[in-house]
C-alpha cells in the first residue's frame, strides 16, 4: 500500500514536472475565460499594438504574449477567481489603465458611435444613390424604344465612322 | 558627398519654385519661351533630386559615419542589399525617397507629352511642381537626410565628428521583402499625384473633351497597381516577419494605405461613366481629388504621430507641415471647382434602374462606405479623445466587424456589375447571364457546408467567390466560343486573342478573379489554428495533420547578427516530410531581435512555424505553430491582380483584327448567306 502511495505520488510529481512541457503555454497559464477577455484588452506595453491575449510582441525577446500582456492576463485570472463578471473585469482594466485599454470600443456611450456611424453612411449612402438613380432615370421618361424598331442594316460609311470614332476613344 | 546631396536639393527646390511660378507665368501669358523654361525647369528639377538620391545612396554604401542619417540606419555589416533599403528607413530618407519617385513619375510625364496637350500640360506641371516643391521644402528645411554628425564640445560649441560604426537597420526592415514593399508602396502613393494633376490642370485650363479622363485613367491605374503590390507585399512581410501567424492586423499605417486605394478603385470604376455615357463628371474629379488628399492624410496620420501604429518606422514633428498642404491643397480644387464647376456638366441620364450605371454607382457607394469606415475608425480614438477626453482604442476587430460585410457586398458586385448592360438589362439577359453562375455559387456552398463551413461569413463569402468565378469565366467561354466559330483555334488560343482585342475589358475580368483568390484567402481565416509550446529537443506537438518534432537548436554566428535556429521535422501521419527551420535574430549593433518564420505552404494550408524564443519563465524554447487555411490564394490572387492591370493597361490589338471579314477556316462551316458575321463590337467592361 505504501509502495503504492509512493508510485502514485512519484508519478503525480513527474505529472507536474514535465506539464510545462506537454501542455501549450497558453493553456498552461490562462483558462479560457481570461483568454477571451485578454482579446478584448489592448496589450498595454506601449509598442506591439496588439490584444493582451494575442500578442506577439514582434521583435521583443520572446514572441509573446510580453511580460505586460501575461500580467494583463494573469490580472484577469486574479479577477476572474474572486468571482467577478467579465463586464466587472473589464471595468477593472479601464479604471487602471483608461479607455484606451480597449481592443475595440464598447457598443455604450460615445463609443457607440463607432459602431452605428458605418451603418449610417451605408444607409444614407444608399439612400443617396436611390435617389440619385430614380431622378435620372425620371429625366429620361421616354423609354428605350430599341425592340420595337426593327433592325436595319449598318450601312458601310456609317461602320467606318464609328470604327474611327472607336480608334479615337481608345487612344491614349 | 553629403554638401553636393544637400546643394543639390537647395538648387532642385530653386527649379521647382521656377517651374511653379514660371508655369503660372506662361500659363497667363501665353509665351512659348516661358512653357518651355518651366518645363526644362521641372525636369531640371527632377534629375537634380536623383543626384541628391545618389549621393545619399553614395554615403551608405561608402559607410561615411559622419552623416547622421547613415549612422542612424546602417552599420558596417549591414548587407549591401539592405544599403538600399536603408534610404526609406528614416523619415528624412523616406521621404528623399518620395520626391524621388515623385520625380521618376513628373520627368516620365514631361518627357511623354512634351509635344502634345500643348494647352494642358503647362497646367499639368504648374501642379506636379507644387506637390514637388512641397516634398522639397521638407527635404531642405525640415527633415534635411544630410545633416552632419555633430556633438557638442568644449564651451557647448558643436563640433562635427566620425562614428566608428553606425546604430545599424532596424530588424523588422531586414528582410528581402522590404526592399520592395515601401518602393511599390511609395510608388503608389506618389503615382496619384499624376491623374490628379491631371484632373486639376483639366479643370483650371476647362480643357475640351474627353482626353484629358483617358490619360487620368490610365496613370490611375499605374498608381492603384503600384499601391495593390505595396498593399501585398507589406501584408507578406507582415505575414512573414512580424510571427503572429496573420498578415493584417488594421494598424494606422495599413489603414493609411489602404484608404487611397479604396477611393482609386471607385474612379477606376466611375470613370468608365465618363468615358462612356459622359456621366459624374464632378464625381470623377473629385474621386481622384480625394485620392490624393488621402495619399497626404495616410502619411500625415503615421508620420506625426497622431495616431499610434507598430510600422510607424519614421515619425517626427512634421504633422503642421502636411495639415497646411492639405488645407491649401483643399482650397485650391475647391476654388477651381467653384470657378469651372459648369465645366463639368454632366449628360446624366439613365434609362433603367437596372443596368451596368446602376452598379458602379452602388459599387462607388460600397468603397466609399468602406473609405469612410476605415478612416473613421482610425481617427476615432482622436474624435473620442476631443469629446470626451478618454482616448479609445479602435483594434482589428471592429475593423473586421465592420468591413467584412462591406467587403462581401462588394464581391457581389464583381460578379454582378460587369454582366449588366449599359443603359438597360432585360430579364432574358439576366436570367441567361446569371442562371449558372447563381448554381454554381449554391452547389459550392452546399458542398462548402457538407464539408463543415459553418459560420455565415464563411459560407456566404464560398458562395460568392464561386458565383463572381463562374460569371467571368461565362464571360471568356463565350467570347472565346465566338472567335472559335470563326478561326477554329483551341479555346486558349481564343481566350487569349479576345483579350487582347479588348485588353481593358478582359483585363478587368482578370483583375476581378485575382481579388475573387484573394477572398478565397481570406475566407480561410475563419479556420486558423494554432498550438504554443514549450519544447526541449526530441519533444513534439500535434496541429491538423501534421506532427512537429524539434530535432536540434543550434546557433549560428552571421555577419550582422546571431541567429538561433530551431530545427523542426514535420510529419504527416508518420511519414516525413520536410524540416522547417525557424529562428530568431539577435541583431549585434542594437541589440534588437528579430523573427523568422518558416512556412510549408500549399494551396490548401499554411503550416507557419515561429521560434518564440526561450521562455523567460522556464528557460526552454518556446514553438508557436498555425495552420492558416488557404492563405497561398491571398498572394496568388495579388499576382492575378497585377497581371490583370498590365493586361489592361495595353494597347488593344488593331480593331482591324476585329472588324476584318473573317477568315473561314476550311474546317468551319460557311455562314448562310446574308448573314454577316457579328464584329465583336459589344459595349464591355472598357
Amino acid at each position: 500500500m505504501t509502495k503504492n502511495r509512493a508510485l502514485s505520488r512519484t508519478l503525480v510529481l513527474l505529472g507536474l514536472a514535465t506539464l510545462p512541457l506537454i501542455v501549450p503555454v497558453g493553456a498552461q497559464q490562462f483558462s479560457e475565460r481570461a483568454k477571451k477577455i485578454g482579446f478584448q484588452l489592448k496589450c498595454m506595453c506601449g509598442s506591439c499594438s496588439m490584444t493582451a491575449a494575442g500578442c506577439s510582441h514582434p521583435g521583443g525577446d520572446f514572441s509573446g504574449p510580453c511580460p505586460t500582456a501575461k500580467g494583463m492576463l494573469q490580472e484577469a485570472e486574479q479577477h476572474i477567481a474572486k468571482g467577478e463578471t467579465d463586464e466587472r473585469v473589464m471595468q477593472a482594466f479601464v479604471q487602471e489603465f483608461g479607455t484606451t485599454v480597449y481592443a475595440e470600443p464598447p457598443k455604450s456611450g460615445f463609443s457607440l458611435v463607432a459602431w452605428v456611424m458605418p451603418t449610417v453612411y451605408l444607409v444614407l449612402g444608399a439612400l443617396v444613390v436611390i435617389f440619385v438613380i430614380s431622378r435620372w432615370v425620371k429625366k429620361n421618361p421616354s423609354e428605350t424604344t430599341a425592340s420595337t424598331v426593327p433592325a436595319r442594316p449598318i450601312a458601310p460609311e456609317l461602320l467606318e465612322r464609328a470604327k474611327k470614332l472607336a480608334e479615337r476613344a481608345t487612344e491614349d | 558627398m553629403d554638401v553636393f546631396g544637400s546643394f543639390a536639393l537647395l538648387v532642385a527646390f530653386v527649379c521647382a519654385v521656377y517651374a511653379v511660378v514660371g508655369g503660372i507665368a506662361a500659363i497667363i501669358t501665353r509665351h512659348p519661351l516661358l512653357v518651355k523654361s518651366a518645363r526644362q525647369a521641372g525636369m531640371a528639377t527632377c534629375g537634380l533630386i536623383f543626384l541628391a538620391t545618389l549621393s545619399l545612396e553614395y554615403l551608405f554604401f561608402t559607410d561615411n559615419f559622419s552623416s547622421a542619417y547613415v549612422v542612424s540606419h546602417s552599420n558596417r555589416d549591414l548587407p549591401a542589399f539592405y544599403k538600399i533599403a536603408a534610404l526609406w528607413s528614416g523619415m528624412e530618407g523616406s521621404l528623399l525617397f518620395w520626391s524621388f519617385l515623385l520625380a521618376v513619375y513628373v520627368l516620365t510625364v514631361l518627357i511623354a507629352y512634351r509635344n502634345k496637350n500643348g494647352e494642358l500640360m503647362p497646367y499639368v506641371g504648374v501642379v506636379m511642381a507644387g506637390v514637388q516643391l512641397f516634398f522639397l521644402t521638407l527635404n531642405n528645411f525640415v527633415e534635411s537626410p544630410f545633416k552632419a554628425l555633430a556633438s557638442p564640445g568644449a564651451g557647448g560649441v558643436m563640433s562635427f565628428i566620425t562614428r566608428a560604426d553606425g546604430n545599424g537597420l532596424n530588424p523588422l526592415l531586414q528582410y528581402p521583402e522590404m526592399v520592395i514593399h515601401p518602393p511599390n508602396l511609395y510608388s503608389g502613393y506618389t503615382g496619384f499625384t499624376i491623374p490628379f494633376a491631371f484632373a486639376l490642370g483639366a479643370l483650371l485650363a476647362r480643357y475640351p473633351g474627353e482626353k484629358w479622363i483617358h490619360l487620368t485613367r490610365k496613370w490611375a491605374m499605374i498608381a492603384w497597381m503600384f499601391q495593390s503590390m505595396g498593399i501585398l507585399l507589406g501584408a507578406h512581410w507582415a505575414y512573414a516577419v512580424l510571427g503572429w501567424g496573420g498578415y493584417w492586423g488594421w494598424d494606422p499605417v495599413e489603414n493609411a494605405s489602404l484608404l487611397p486605394w479604396l477611393t482609386g478603385t471607385a474612379f477606376l470604376h466611375s470613370v468608365m461613366m465618363q468615358e462612356k455615357r459622359g456621366m459624374m463628371k464632378v464625381w470623377n474629379v473629385w474621386l481622384v481629388f480625394c485620392t490624393f488628399l488621402l495619399c497626404m492624410l495616410g502619411t500625415f496620420l503615421t508620420r506625426s504621430g497622431v495616431v499610434s501604429s507598430v510600422h510607424a518606422f519614421a515619425q517626427s514633428n512634421i504633422g503642421p507641415w502636411f495639415v497646411a498642404f492639405m488645407g491649401i491643397t483643399l482650397a485650391v480644387c475647391l476654388g477651381a471647382y467653384l470657378k469651372n464647376r459648369d465645366y463639368l456638366a454632366s449628360e446624366n441620364q439613365l434609362d433603367s434602374v437596372i443596368s451596368r450605371e446602376s452598379s458602379f454607382l452602388f459599387n462607388n457607394l460600397l468603397f466609399l462606405v468602406a473609405c469612410v469606415a476605415v478612416l473613421s475608425g482610425t481617427l476615432f480614438p482622436v474624435f473620442s479623445e476631443w469629446f470626451t477626453g478618454n482616448r479609445i482604442s479602435v483594434g482589428a476587430p471592429y475593423f473586421n466587424r465592420v468591413n467584412i460585410p462591406v467587403g462581401l457586398l462588394i464581391l457581389f458586385l464583381t460578379g454582378v456589375g460587369p454582366l449588366l448592360a449599359w443603359r438597360k438589362t432585360s430579364r432574358e439577359s439576366l436570367k441567361r447571364n446569371f442562371g449558372w453562375p447563381l448554381l454554381t455559387g449554391l452547389l459550392a456552398g452546399g458542398v462548402g457546408f457538407i464539408l463543415g463551413f459553418r459560420g455565415f461569413y464563411p459560407l456566404a463569402s464560398l458562395i460568392l467567390c464561386f458565383f463572381v468565378a463562374a460569371t467571368i469565366l461565362l464571360e471568356f467561354y463565350r467570347g472565346s466560343k465566338v472567335i472559335r466559330a470563326r478561326s477554329g483555334a483551341s479555346f486558349a488560343a481564343c481566350a487569349i486573342d479576345l483579350t487582347m482585342r479588348n485588353t481593358r475589358r478582359y483585363g478587368g475580368y482578370v483583375i476581378h478573379m485575382g481579388m475573387v483568390f484573394v477572398f478565397i484567402g481570406l475566407a480561410g481565416t475563419a479556420f486558423d489554428r494554432d498550438v504554443q509550446k514549450s519544447m526541449q529537443v526530441g519533444d513534439s506537438m500535434h496541429i491538423g495533420p501534421y506532427t512537429l518534432v524539434l530535432q536540434a537548436t543550434d546557433s549560428k554566428p552571421e555577419k550582422n547578427y546571431t541567429a538561433q535556429r530551431m530545427m523542426v521535422e514535420v510529419l504527416r501521419g508518420n511519414k516525413p516530410m520536410m524540416m522547417l527551420f525557424p529562428e530568431k535574430r539577435n541583431f549585434i549593433t542594437n541589440k534588437e531581435n528579430g523573427t523568422m518564420v518558416a512556412i510549408y505552404s500549399t494551396l490548401k494550408e499554411d503550416l507557419y512555424v515561429v521560434f518564440a524564443g526561450i521562455d523567460p519563465d522556464t528557460q526552454v524554447p518556446v514553438i508557436h505553430a498555425y495552420l492558416n487555411p488557404l492563405v497561398k490564394w491571398i498572394w496568388f490572387g495579388g499576382v492575378t491582380v497585377v497581371f490583370g492591370t498590365l493586361i489592361a493597361l495595353s494597347p488593344n490589338r488593331r480593331s482591324v483584327l476585329v472588324l476584318a471579314p473573317a477568315q473561314q477556316p476550311a474546317t468551319a462551316e460557311p455562314l448562310p448567306q446574308g448573314v454577316v458575321a457579328s464584329p465583336l463590337l459589344r459595349e464591355g467592361h472598357d
